[in-house]
């Protein structure tokens, strides 16, 4: 009857205790690791049917984000130009060019261009270009350097996160709201300038970021 | 390398026997055949789906990268796709909603709109402001056609004998039914249409009548809401129609008059009346009203003195009033035998408070009573003076139509060969005596023009599918006149052809085009440059100076004579003797909204029952019945009005015989009901109708005759035994005595403006809940003691902090709010199963409540608590989240998932409730939805279904759906969130134009919450309680506002002003209280139940109050259980 178990079941408990959490420590660091928008967003950079390149048109050419993102200022969206706005250069520029067919073609017919979503927020979050824009936040602060990608990669995680991170800190992200479309200006002061001059402008300006529920989720 | 394998030949037998073939390819014997013969296997059998070995190696290589790689690629949501236009679209930003100008028809009257539209496809629609009259508010019915759009049980398609058919199709059928008729001058044509206000189909039907002079172009509506031209032609000698200026009426009677709903421009109507009963302070004037009434309306429930008469008596009560005025023994004669409780003393004294405001009374008389009864109100008006100051005539052009009447016969006779019916539904709610299937019958081609496949489509061989008017060009006239445009927001989304183009191809006209139609009679009538009149006229959404002329008019004693020489026709009623009264339903109108769900499930606003229509009965008569409920609940003070198992009401099946029709339905007792009369809701029980209006409720038209379409008498009742449940949304009716809602007469307000403070629990409490509510938030947040909580109180630090504010005095309780905000926050229906059940998902109620003063001081089994009560004042009350500062629902959650905003909104993130529903439990108003099943995602038959059910909600209806508003999920809950995305939108707008600026404060008017735009009269206001300066600041700083449940100390930020009431000291039926205050009395203080004044009612010692009453140990005079209980429990410190 005593021999069922040999001696060595004793370490069994302790032994089955140890693996679950080290299991379980390896599943919770793998999951805070790569389930985050931090891992799972970063980087995605997927194939446009048109290699449309910012680092040619404004890093290169200077043509500012509001030229065909035209409504980034009055709107929610910062609407993805339509065809037409391509057009108004490309039928003198390159329009021959095979790699601009879907943009013709789409001017052509009305149908639009299928242009994959890289930054995208959930649908119950309401996100508001507009107001951001225009009270000093550069698009840079979301969307990178975007004037130095040949293809538009996400660089930032977007997360709820993210955006508390500011709403509860804004002063080291905010400028001049003359500048928000220039991507590589940074503050002549260095961090401490910025530091300075974003708190200043939270205060002058009232800045006071939403922080509950009812900012962002209607 | 592949095997050749040799065949062997086939043998003598096989060649000359029967040849078996396994296809056509082996019987004729192709080269592709016998390749495939001299393989083993077919090309590619072998490889892996068209893989070979080395190519899946190399797949399965860069899936392993790939999986290295890490979630990645896994966890990524599905690529989406940005769709932008080819070319630009001038003035569309997307996601920035564009607004037009256009109205919504019926009838004779529009109400003009504002519509919303996101991208071309319109969501919502909003009054336009520019009308002054209907200054930007609209009506119930209004907001709900949004939904009619997007109906998917629409008529899809056009049809020809049974069969699908193209637009082109109907077009020259059109075309072939006018050349047919203009070979014979018209004859053989018949047109039926409904009543319309376009200026441009009248002009197309002058063309039709003049190309084709023998055709017959009728008109009919099923319910009548203007008063009958006769009487003013026989009153005025002149064709007008009167228009009532109800804002400088100081004392109105009604005679069966329901001018908030039911008469042509009611919405105009409430809104004035609302002018004229806004109380802000002490001894602001307040108008007086008088309503007589059969059935009980809303009018009748914000009447000063409310008199229960039948409607085949009113022309006796006219009569009676006029002899009483002037004095005139001619039409005394009309008024034998009229007899009510104290007649004498209630007719003398009404005329008595007329005469003494000659000029600035008003006496109206309801659409649907005969000309005698109008031409009696006109002569009291006349002989009053109030003509021309609190009634105008307005001179209407003369209608050249024949009725349905008319048309019957002529078809009957055999002489039309083609009937067109345009719109309307005549096979369903023609009188019965007409029979219009038959008379469809005895025409050879019926073509029938309407918005759905319904009753009158079965009868015709071409149904021609309806436009919109969201989908429509055309024009309207509002009720005084003024041309408005109904301008297209979306290209018909089913090919459908608008009302125009068909009377134009009828006609045979040179333009079709609707468009330019409106055009041509638009721009004629305003004059000047023609394309800039257009323009302004469809930016305005009105044209200016189109109202119809003022004529002046004389009172014609003699003409008015001619139509009173008729026999007295009072006949006395009872319970073998029955009147019946055939009235327009609330929500469905005469049936052409029914398959709407939005109103469907909107509760009547009296009865409060929804998904059907009951047969209304009076107490006398569900007694004489013997159908009262048997046996007072316990727990409640009051017995109910029927059996409620499990919160559904049980009603009786009764059948109702009258015009020698028999119909059933199911029997309601309604209080307030005139004894012997019997009130049958129109529109319901649709026999063809989509998914929702098919088979609610009773069909109650077969008893309708020509002859008695509004009201018959000699009608019988008999019950059939059987039982039916009625989704009725409120079970209880009795305040319980309770300070609900806090109501005045205006002379105690007048001495006592805050009189909402010295009565209820909070004349007791410690004056934070009472008097000092109002302390500024700071303070408050300092100040106020949260019971023994460890919860903090908020702060209140945000820039702006939201309340609300609703007047009780001006609210009408017409549910157009509960309508609109669901439009607005994309709240689904849940079917009557659901309704049954409670789940209602509404989150604005109306809560009505009844008292008749008898409540009995033993409060529980006395007898006054066993009467329904007969003769009830209504006390309504909408009741939404109140957005409680110190918000039970917030501490119960356990998952945060309702909590405070620094702008005081109770916020709710459906993202974190994990529906426990808690929050539900703890709120002491019941205002928190919760969503049992995914209403969005299921139709109503799929609810139970589990996996098994069909799931996705149709493309045409995602496309009504407010894209600014979340669609909620299965089990989640929701309620009110005071408009948050207006709000926030709000917020964005001001901060955009804030830019490097400090101005974010949203200036005051900007925000205007859902049921606070629609609201016809303007009861709620809504703001940043921050600001002094604000309307909501100045509504809440007025003495009569008063916090309901105040005394929980959950401080709501929205708050209700108290009700008045401008009762008649010299009326038999005076009070000097309202009923619910002598309720609330006699049970607070029965010691000294009678004598109302006394205690609280008194004026100013509301300051000394609290201290009075809260330090008595053993309170002296009588206060009550209440009391007692909350000081011992400790509720109240």
């Amino acid at each position: 009857m005593s021999n069922i178990f040999p001696k060595s079941a004793n370490q069994l408990p302790l032994q089955i205790i140890l693996f679950l959490v080290v299991f379980g420590g390896i599943v919770t660091a793998a999951t805070t690791y790569y389930a985050t928008p931090k891992y799972t967003r970063i980087g995605y950079a997927p194939v446009q049917p048109v290699p449309f390149s910012h680092a040619k048109h404004n890093g290169e050419l200077g043509i500012d984000c509001r030229y065909c993102h035209s409504t980034v200022e009055k709107a929610g969206h910062a609407a993805v130009p339509t065809a037409q706005t391509c057009m108004n250069c490309h039928s003198q520029v390159k329009n021959q060019s095979s790699l601009l067919a879907p943009v013709r073609a789409s001017y052509e017919s009305g149908d639009p261009v299928e242009w994959v979503r890289v930054h995208q927020a959930p649908d119950y979050v309401y996100f508001d270009h507009s107001v951001h824009v225009n009270r000093g936040v550069s698009c840079v602060e979301c969307h990178g350097q975007v004037n130095e990608m040949e293809v538009v990669t996400h660089t930032k995680p977007l997360s709820m996160g993210f955006c508390l991170d500011c709403h509860r800190n804004p002063a080291p992200n905010l400028r001049d709201p003359k500048l928000v479309t220039q991507l590589d200006w940074e503050h002549p002061g260095g961090k401490e300038g910025q530091i300075a001059d974003g708190e200043k402008f939270v205060h002058d300006w009232n800045i006071n970021p939403p922080q509950s529920c009812s900012g962002c989720h209607r | 390398m592949k095997r050749k394998v040799e065949h062997p030949e086939p043998s003598a037998r096989e060649l000359s026997g029967p040849r078996y073939w396994r296809s056509l390819d082996e019987l004729v014997e192709t080269p592709g055949f016998q390749d495939k013969l001299a393989r083993e296997f077919p090309d590619g059998a072998a490889d892996l789906n068209g893989v070979d070995r080395r190519n899946f190696f190399k797949l399965m290589a860069a899936s392993f990268a790939l999986g290295g790689m890490g979630l990645a690629t896994g966890c990524r949501r599905p690529e989406a796709n940005i769709l932008p236009y080819g070319k630009s679209v001038e003035g569309v930003i997307p996601g920035v909603p564009q607004y037009y100008a256009t109205s919504f028809p019926l009838r004779g009257a529009a109400v003009p709109l504002l519509a919303e539209t996101h991208q071309g496809r319109p969501t919502k629609v909003e009054g336009n402001p520019t009308y002054a009259p209907y200054g930007g508010a609209s009506l119930m019915l209004a907001q709900a056609s949004v939904l009619d759009l997007y109906d998917p049980d629409r008529a899809t398609t056009h049809t020809l004998d049974g069969t699908a058919s193209t637009p082109i199709a109907m077009r020259d059928k059109l075309a072939a039914i006018n050349s047919a008729a203009v070979a014979t001058g018209g004859a053989g044509l018949a047109i039926l249409a409904e009543t319309s206000s376009s200026p441009s189909r009248a002009r197309l039907v002058k063309s039709l009548q003049k190309k084709l002079p023998k055709a017959i172009w009728a008109e009919y509506d099923a319910v009548i809401d203007t008063p009958p031209a006769t009487a003013a032609r026989a009153a005025f000698g002149k064709n007008v129609k009167p228009l009532y200026r109800f804002a400088k009426a100081k004392r109105i009677v009604a005679i069966d008059a329901d001018f908030f709903h039911a008469e042509s421009g009611a919405l105009g109507y409430a809104r004035d009346f609302a002018k004229g009963r806004r109380v802000i302070k002490a001894n602001d004037p307040m108008n007086r009203l008088y309503a007589v009434e059969s059935t009980f309306t809303l009018t009748g429930s914000m009447a000063d003195h409310r008199l229960r008469l039948a409607s085949s008596h009113m022309l006796a009560f006219a009569a009676a009033l006029l002899a009483k005025l002037s004095g005139q023994s001619s039409v005394a004669r009309l008024a034998q035998g009229l007899e009510f409780k104290d007649q004498e003393k209630w007719i003398e004294a009404c005329a008595k408070d007329l005469v003494e405001h000659k000029g600035e009374c008003l006496v109206v008389a309801g659409a649907h009573q005969p000309a005698q009864v109008h031409a009696l109100s006109y002569a009291i008006n006349a002989f009053l003076g109030n003509i021309g100051s609190t009634i105008d005539f307005v001179e209407m052009p003369q209608s050249n139509v024949a009725t349905l009447v008319d048309l019957a016969a002529v078809a009957k006779a055999g002489t039309v060969s083609t009937l067109v019916v345009l719109g309307g539904n005549p096979a369903y709610n023609a009188p019965a005596d007409l029979d219009f299937a038959g008379v469809a019958g005895a025409v050879s081609e019926v073509v029938r023009y309407g918005y759905y496949v319904d009753e009158t489509s079965a009868l015709a061989g071409t149904h021609i599918a309806a436009t919109h008017y969201l989908e429509s060009w055309g024009d309207a006239r509002t009720a005084d006149g003024t041309v408005v445009p109904v301008q297209p927001m979306i290209l018909p989304l089913f090919d459908g052809l608008t009302e125009l183009e068909v009377v134009a191809r009828l006609a045979g006209s040179d333009t079709i085009d609707p468009y330019s139609i409106v055009f041509d009679t638009v721009t004629k009538l305003a004059g000047g440059n023609a394309q800039d009149a257009f323009r302004k006229f469809l930016h305005d959404g009105l044209l200016d100076g189109s109202i119809y002329p003022i004529a002046s008019v004389n009172y014609d004693q003699a003409g008015a004579s001619a139509l009173f020489a008729v026999a007295p026709s009072y006949k006395a009623l009872n319970k073998d003797s029955l009147e019946v009264r055939f009235v327009i339903d609330h929500k469905i109108d005469d049936g052409r909204f029914a398959n709407n769900g939005w109103l469907q499930e909107c509760p009547d606003p009296i009865t409060k029952i929804s998904w059907d229509n009951a047969i209304l009965v009076s107490p006398r008569l569900g007694r004489e019945l013997g159908i009262e409920p048997g046996g007072a609940a316990i727990q409640v003070a009051r017995k109910e009005l029927a059996e409620y198992p499990q919160g559904k009401e049980n009603a009786f099946i009764g059948e109702v015989t009258v015009n020698a029709a028999t119909v059933r339905g199911p029997l309601h007792i309604q209080p307030g009901l005139s004894d012997w009369t019997m009130v049958l809701p129109l529109g319901y029980g649709r026999k063809v109708s989509g998914r929702v209006g098919q088979d609610a409720g009773f069909d109650y038209y077969p008893a309708r005759s020509s002859q008695q379409s509004e009201f018959a008498t000699g009608a019988t009742i008999t019950l059939t035994g059987e039982r039916y449940y009625l989704a009725n949304q409120q079970e209880h009716w009795s305040m319980e005595g309770r300070d609900l809602v806090r109501e005045a007469n205006k002379e105690e307000f007048d001495s006592n403006p805050n009189f909402v403070d010295s009565f209820g629990i909070e004349s007791h409490a410690p004056a934070n809940l009472g008097k000092d509510k109002d302390m500024p938030l700071a303070a408050a947040a300092a100040e106020i003691p949260r019971g023994n909580s460890l919860y903090k109180t908020p702060e209140f630090d945000g820039v702006h902090q939201w309340g609300m504010s609703i007047d009780l005095n001006t609210c009408i309780g017409c549910n157009a709010c509960v309508v609109a905000c669901q439009a607005e926050n994309n709240i689904p229906i849940v079917g009557k199963e659901q309704v049954l059940r409670g789940r209602e998902m509404h989150w604005i109620r109306l809560d009505r409540y009844y008292s008749d003063g008898k409540i009995d001081a033993a409060a529980f089994g006395g007898e006054g608590n066993k009467e329904i009560p007969e003769d009830p004042q209504a006390s309504l009350m909408p009741v939404a989240c109140m957005h409680c500062e110190l918000a039970p629902c917030e501490i119960v959650c356990p998952v945060n998932a309702t909590v405070h905003d620094e702008e005081g909104l109770n916020v709710m993130a459906y993202n974190r409730c994990i529906g426990t529903r808690y929050c539900a439990n703890n709120c002491p108003y019941k205002v928190r939805r919760f969503n049992f099943f995914d209403w969005n995602d299921r139709s109503l038959d799929q609810l139970y279904m589990g996996p098994l059910g069909e799931k996705g909600m149709p493309e045409l209806v995602k496309m009504a759906k407010n894209p600014e508003v979340t669609v909620r999920m299965r089990g989640v809950m929701e309620k009110c969130t005071y408009c948050v995305q207006r709000i926030q939108q709000a917020k964005i707008e001001q901060k955009v134009k804030a830019r490097d600026s400090d101005n974010v404060v949203v200036p005051d008017g900007t925000i205007k919450t859902a049921c606070q735009q629609v609201c016809p009269v303007d009861a709620i206001e809504f703001g940043n309680i921050k600001d002094p300066e604000s309307k909501v600041s100045k509504a809440k700083a007025r003495e009569q506002d008063y916090a309901l449940l105040g005394y929980l100390n959950i401080r709501p930020r929205t708050t209700y002003l108290g009700k008045l009431r401008n009762s008649n000291p010299h009326m038999p039926d005076y009070d000097d209280l309202p009923l619910s205050r002598i309720e609330y009395n006699t049970k607070n203080h029965p010691s000294h139940g009678d004598d109302h004044g006394s205690g609280h009612g008194e004026a100013p010692h509301g300051e000394t109050h609290g201290e009075e009453h809260g330090h008595a140990e053993e309170p002296s005079d009588g206060h009550t259980s209440i009391m007692k209980n909350a000081l011992r429990t400790g509720g109240l410190s």
